[in-house]
């Protein structure tokens, strides 16, 4: 191990990013964009695991008369999900949850008291909370309101498109309380 | 038998945890490592038509839809007799690149690397990529991110669809690129060799010059002398996307070499009884339990065990650096171009990187064949052709994956099987645990120290769990219960989050 060089070492690193909205010079992090992205967490084929995708649809739907909703579905979080959000003002993510509760649950997280609900992390990269800072550290424009949405979960590791009795029960109240919480955001400016 | 858990993943359901199983003199005995086990997948799948099965595959994962994609699409040639045009293949290789950077990126940033540039007895709260940017610079995190983005791009355009492709067709792909496109692909694939060489430069200021961590790499720790497994070009180099089957004996010697098609002849899986578990083991070796050498079946599918059955990389700077990774190990030449295989699975990492420079490589050769913007991208499948059984195989990053389904006469599938890249390395993931468990279970080090070497020890393979994150809250829980032989609990060790 001695003595070998390295390819040439680069002199100068590569420039950073490629323009569009997403990179600009590293530092700081930015807040501000525009609009308003709703990311459903899931998948759709473990049965009760994409409610959350089911949900964001529905939300869109149900708004589209009054605001055009940008909907993502992801299915793992970490680096993703904070790169989802990049470029939007506001950003709301519905995400399945295993926390014990009743399924059907609903929950809602502020960004900072935020804990993980069930595909918000990966197991390949990081948590989200890490990754929002990754963001901020990269110079990513981040949203400024960020808020999280738990549905608890009954079935989620059986291959199935239909959600259990509880978790479609729970769905409607979900769509209407989410709708709720984006038009009270966009009232406030 | 005493029995310690480790819960890395969750306490909810039983799954993704690590067992350790200890016998009355208090030694490791055998070590299981539990991943999760989703339900119901093959009747999910059956009564369905075949080609639905790139676009349900590639959900299975989160993390590698497109090797789903890739690997359900190549079966369904099969199962239609339509091979696919040269320009199908070459855009499905060039979507397959841009793949593969990014998930070697952000494995060797977010996952591997923070051990190294970090380091490993570092706290978890600075473990992690924001330490290894805080260590090699800030700008690095914009390095990641701008990789990521530029080749999720490609990937969307070339797959139709962000996250889950859409274009496989049997026969083909079902959308060709425009000479704007191609461009965009050709300036990202300059970029990715740079930014592949910048990734090398630090594991060489920061790893191979650090002595402690050149220790650590080339200890014991982490050394199995196993079977290696990786896809080969008709020049036995590293391919990702199609060729043969080759598997090199411990020494190097080439055991056997097949058609992916042919792979229920060399594989079988082992079922214990200490684990829902089934161990892949290469069917003409046997199985000789979690043990290595050359008279045991396990073998490993990882960066590391495919640049160990190739004769060197397909491309120019990928293959100085493969040289100068068996040299650093002293290994010595055993054909032109091969070296004797590298055991110490830390080398997964060094391997890893030279496949994030191949592909990058890779991708900027395909970029300028000026036959990737033709329009002929699909040979329409012909009823005549029709065979009803295929077997699709691609290399994951974390392994061989295979694809194999059985139809009925009309494509409506009746049977499926897969073999996931992780599910290869199953025996040689729970070894290295319990080489990692023999050495430190009953050591006075920090209780931090003692989860993360044994976390390290699977880390480097990147087992696939990401359908597994079912726990609250936020951070990774790690609990170790230590046993005696009676079960009773002489110690635990617990992460706080």
């Amino acid at each position: 191990m001695k003595g070998v060089p390295l390819i040439s070492p680069l002199p100068n690193p590569p420039p950073l990013g490629e323009g569009a909205n997403l990179l600009p010079p590293a530092g700081g992090g930015r807040e501000g964009g525009a609009g308003t992205v709703i990311i459903g967490m899931g998948n759709p084929l473990l049965s009760d695991d994409g409610v959350g995708i089911a949900v964001a649809y529905a939300v869109a739907e149900r708004l589209k008369q009054r605001i055009n909703l940008t909907v993502t579905e992801l299915h793992t979080g970490g680096i993703r999900l904070m790169e989802a959000m990049a470029g939007f003002r506001r950003a709301v993510v519905v995400d399945a949850m295993l926390s014990g509760a009743i399924p059907g649950t609903l929950r809602h997280f502020n960004s900072m008291d935020f804990v993980t609900t069930k595909n918000t992390f990966s197991s390949h990269d990081t948590n989200f909370a890490t990754a929002f800072d990754l963001g901020r550290m990269a110079g990513v424009l981040l949203p400024k309101q960020v808020s999280f949405w738990g549905i608890e979960a009954r079935e989620f590791d059986l291959f199935a498109e239909q959600f259990t009795d509880e978790v479609a029960a729970a769905l409607p109240g979900a769509v209407e309380r989410i709708a709720a919480e984006i038009l009270q955001w966009e009232g406030a400016e | 038998m005493a029995r310690i858990t480790i819960d890395p993943i969750t306490r909810l359901e039983g799954h993704g945890r690590i067992d350790i199983f200890l016998n009355d003199q208090g030694r490791v005995e055998n070590v299981c490592f539990q991943v999760p086990e989703l339900r119901g997948f093959e009747q999910f799948c059956v009564g369905r038509m075949a080609e639905e099965m790139p676009v349900i595959t590639n959900r299975i994962c989160g993390v590698c839809p497109e090797a789903h994609h890739i690997a359900a699409t190549k079966a369904l040639d099969a199962v239609f007799g339509a091979e696919p045009t040269s320009v199908a293949k070459k855009l499905r290789e060039t979507i397959y690149m841009a793949f593969f950077i990014t998930d070697h990126t952000t494995h060797f940033y977010a996952l591997g690397g923070p051990d190294f540039i970090v380091g490993p007895d570092a706290p978890p709260s600075e473990r992690n990529i924001l330490g290894v940017a805080r260590k090699v610079g800030l700008e690095v995190a914009g390095e990641v991110i701008a990789c990521r983005k530029r080749n999720h791009e490609i990937i969307t355009f070339l797959g139709g669809k962000s996250i889950h492709p859409v274009a496989g067709v049997p026969g083909g792909w079902s959308r060709a690129i425009t000479k704007e496109e191609q461009a965009t692909i050709e300036e990202t694939a300059r970029r990715n060799i740079e930014f592949a060489r910048f990734s090398l430069s630090i594991f060489e200021k920061i790893v191979l010059n650090n002595p402690v961590y050149l220790e650590m790499i080339t200890s014991d720790t982490y050394l199995h002398r196993t079977y290696s497994m990786g896809t080969v070009d008709a020049d036995n180099r590293v391919n990702f996307y199609d060729g043969m089957i080759r598997v090199v004996d411990p020494e190097g010697g080439e055991f056997v070499k097949y058609h992916p098609s042919e792979y229920r002849e060399h594989i079988a899986e082992r079922v214990e009884s200490w684990t829902y578990l089934k161990y892949p083991y290469l069917k003409k070796v046997g199985w000789k339990g979690l043990t290595d050498g050359i008279d045991s079946g396990i073998y490993t599918a990882t960066p590391l065990s495919r640049l160990n059955v190739s004769e060197g990389m397909a491309t120019p700077l990928a293959n100085a650096e493969y040289q100068r990774m068996y040299e650093t190990f002293g290994c010595k030449k055993i054909t032109n171009d091969r070296y004797q295989p590298i055991h110490h699975r830390m080398a997964t990492h060094w391997a890893r990187l030279i496949e994030l420079l191949y592909s990058s490589e890779r991708m900027l050769e395909l970029a300028l064949d000026p036959e990737l913007t033709s329009p002929e991208t699909r040979n329409i499948p012909e009823p005549a052709r029709f065979v009803g059984e295929g077997i699709g195989s691609v290399e994951a990053p974390r392994g061989t994956l295979t694809h194999h389904y059985v139809t009925d006469g009309r494509a409506v599938l009746t049977k499926v099987n897969m073999i996931v890249g992780t599910t290869n390395n199953y025996a040689p993931i729970s070894m290295s645990i319990k080489r990692a468990a023999e050495k430190l279970i009953n050591s006075n080090a920090p209780e931090e120290a003692i989860l993360n070497r044994i976390e390290m020890a699977f880390r480097l393979y990147d087992p696939c769990l990401s359908c597994a994150t079912h726990f609250l809250p936020g951070k990774m829980p790690l609990t170790i219960s230590l046993r005696d032989s009676q079960g009773v609990l002489q110690r635990e060790i617990r992460r706080k989050t």
